[in-house]
């Protein structure tokens, strides 16, 4: 082999040996973290959420360099990705007739405690101060499980417009849960 | 493009969006600060499904008091 081959050869294989080792290193840092917090989205499905956070870290793999973002930005990410799993396997399962299982559920049937149901007040409330242009996006997004063109169509206004008024919209959310102490 | 972050951060963007955003997200560390600080609010509308009248017909907004 060439020596300019060689060399890049060697490098390549250093390169990949650091992938595996932030690998081995993001799951000992999040792995038990992001478990706890995606069961929490899968009705406490904890074959469900293994599998989401096992397919969260491969991505993570396959974008190695994200993963010399500083570590809060990383779990922020991780927890975007996460639930972009959750949901798109919760789409996937409600299109098969016989597999219409809505994970939250089991959570309306056990209340889980006082402080959840008052944290769930505050959340309600900072909706309900919004304005009818923010919360409606917000409502006819997230909270319904659809997209911006789909939220969009049924709105009849432009996908921009929705991205726009949900950007805003969750911002302004932000800063009234951050008032009431609940921002997480 | 920046305000795509929140629609990003909620898991709502669609298919044909996501890919070009994670790249933009790459290089802007203004929707990367965002992206932090906002990473926490999916969590705390979904406390909204643990009230009974959250229900999937019934939107949160109905619970007038």
């Amino acid at each position: 082999m060439c020596p300019v081959l060689g060399h890049l050869a060697g490098k390549l294989e250093s390169t990949d040996a650091e992938a595996e080792h932030r690998i081995a290193v993001l799951y000992q840092e999040f792995g038990g973290p992001l478990l706890r917090h995606v069961r929490k989205s899968t009705g406490n499905d904890l074959q469900w959420a293994e599998d989401v956070v096992q397919e969260t870290i491969v991505r993570a793999w396959r974008h190695s360099a994200r993963l010399q973002w500083e570590p809060s930005l990383i779990w922020a990410w991780l927890l975007t990705v996460a639930r972009r799993i959750v949901i798109d396997g919760r789409r996937r399962k409600s299109v098969r007739p016989h597999e219409v299982e809505p994970p939250e559920v089991d959570m309306l049937a056990v209340p889980d405690g006082s402080e959840r149901a008052l944290s769930a007040m505050v959340v309600a409330d900072a909706l309900r101060s919004l304005s009818e242009e923010h919360r409606e996006v917000i409502e006819q997004t997230y909270l319904r499980d659809r997209t911006i063109n789909e939220a969009a169509e049924i709105l009849g206004i432009p996908p921009g417009t929705v991205k726009s008024r949900l950007y805003y919209g969750i911002r302004a959310l932000r800063v009234l849960l951050r008032d009431k102490g609940v921002a997480g | 493009m920046h305000e795509e972050v929140v629609a990003y951060v909620l898991g709502v963007l669609d298919e044909e969006d996501l890919e070009e955003f994670e790249r933009h997200l790459d290089t802007c560390a203004r929707c990367q600060a965002e992206l932090q600080d906002m990473a926490e609010i999916p969590s705390r509308l979904d406390e909204l499904k643990h009230l009974p009248s959250a229900a999937e017909d019934d939107p949160p907004m109905s619970m007038s008091r």
